[in-house]
């Protein structure tokens, strides 16, 4: 999918797989790939900071575990209770397999779900 | 817009137009604090609420002085706040500081509080590190400012039990020691 040296370390790219917005992130030994839009308003993850385990959107600050996905800031502190439609803000991020092989970065993406054209079929 | 005062800042090698970004981001998240804090403070009640109430005030007071602040020098730079008061709202660098589930439970109301301000200090720290050395008037502002959200920060989780702070609250609302000298209208408090 990429050159390993187009994801340095401490750096979170945003690739195009198909249609899908991936983003790779490499924190230290590890490589990540999550999906690549963030879940509050759908901007892109390119460049966020990654710290700690997590990588936070550059435009709202929303921070997701690397590993699982999962929205950790605002989540924690967002009242979903009363106020359930903010539910939507901070969904998880789909995580896709990855790995580094012979200098390039492979991310496992399942192949969407063919849909029948209207006309003719 | 003050137009050598821009050029200086490109000619040290910053985008301003990505800079500008990330100012009026911080202004909204500045402007919606104030008014969600507005919204923390009055619920803040009771035995517990009520040595909270004053600590937010400072802050919410302080927050409002944050986006007096930058406004300035967001057109100095040559940007401009939107037209559309909504469009600004939804550009805020943080999350919404929505009151809590149980308005009345003191820690869901600090642990809000205490997120806010730790956003805030990533978000000035971030415009700190772009300007070091390069727009030293923008990197002077946003410096004054991380540093009340730092004391912020500090305030809200020594309530929570974090540990000490090392501060004493504010002699009156709003203050900003700081971040007053950069106020373009006094804030009302004498010398």
């Amino acid at each position: 999918m990429a050159r390993a040296d187009e994801v340095p370390d401490g750096g979170a790219k945003l690739f195009r797989v198909g249609r899908r917005p991936v983003v790779v992130v490499r924190a230290g030994r590890d490589l990540y790939a999550l999906h690549g839009l963030c879940s509050h308003q759908g901007r892109p993850l390119e460049g966020g900071a990654v710290w700690k385990g997590m990588l936070e959107c550059p435009w709202h600050h929303f921070q997701y575990d690397l590993a699982t996905g999962e929205n950790v800031y605002p989540k924690r502190v967002y009242p979903l209770q009363v106020q359930p439609q903010l539910r939507r803000q901070v969904r998880s991020l789909r995580t896709y397999p990855v790995r580094e092989r012979d200098g390039y970065i492979e991310v496992g993406v399942r192949p969407p779900a063919r849909t029948l054209e209207r006309r003719g079929h | 817009m003050a137009r050598v005062a821009r050029e200086m800042v490109e000619k040290a090698g910053i985008n301003v137009d990505e800079l500008l970004d990330k100012l009026v981001r911080a202004a909204s998240a500045e402007f919606t604090t104030y008014y969600y804090y507005t919204l923390l403070r009055v619920n803040a009640i009771g035995l517990d609420g009520e040595g909270l109430k004053e600590i937010i005030e400072d802050a919410r007071l302080e927050d409002r002085n944050h986006f007096e602040a930058l406004v300035p020098r967001i057109y100095e730079l040559g940007g401009a706040i939107p037209r559309d008061i909504r469009e600004f709202s939804d550009m805020a660098a943080c999350a919404d500081a929505y009151l809590p589930a149980d308005p009345k439970d003191v820690n869901q109301l600090l642990n809000v509080l205490v997120e806010a301000e730790r956003c805030a200090i990533r978000v000035y720290s971030e415009i700190c590190n772009m300007t070091f050395g390069k727009d030293h008037r923008t990197y002077e502002l946003s410096a004054a400012i991380l540093h009340e959200e730092i004391e912020h920060e500090a305030w809200f989780s020594e309530f929570l039990g974090e540990g000490p702070s090392g501060h004493f609250r504010r002699g009156a609302p709003g203050e900003s020691p700081y971040v007053s000298r950069f106020l373009v209208v006094p804030s009302g408090r004498h010398a």
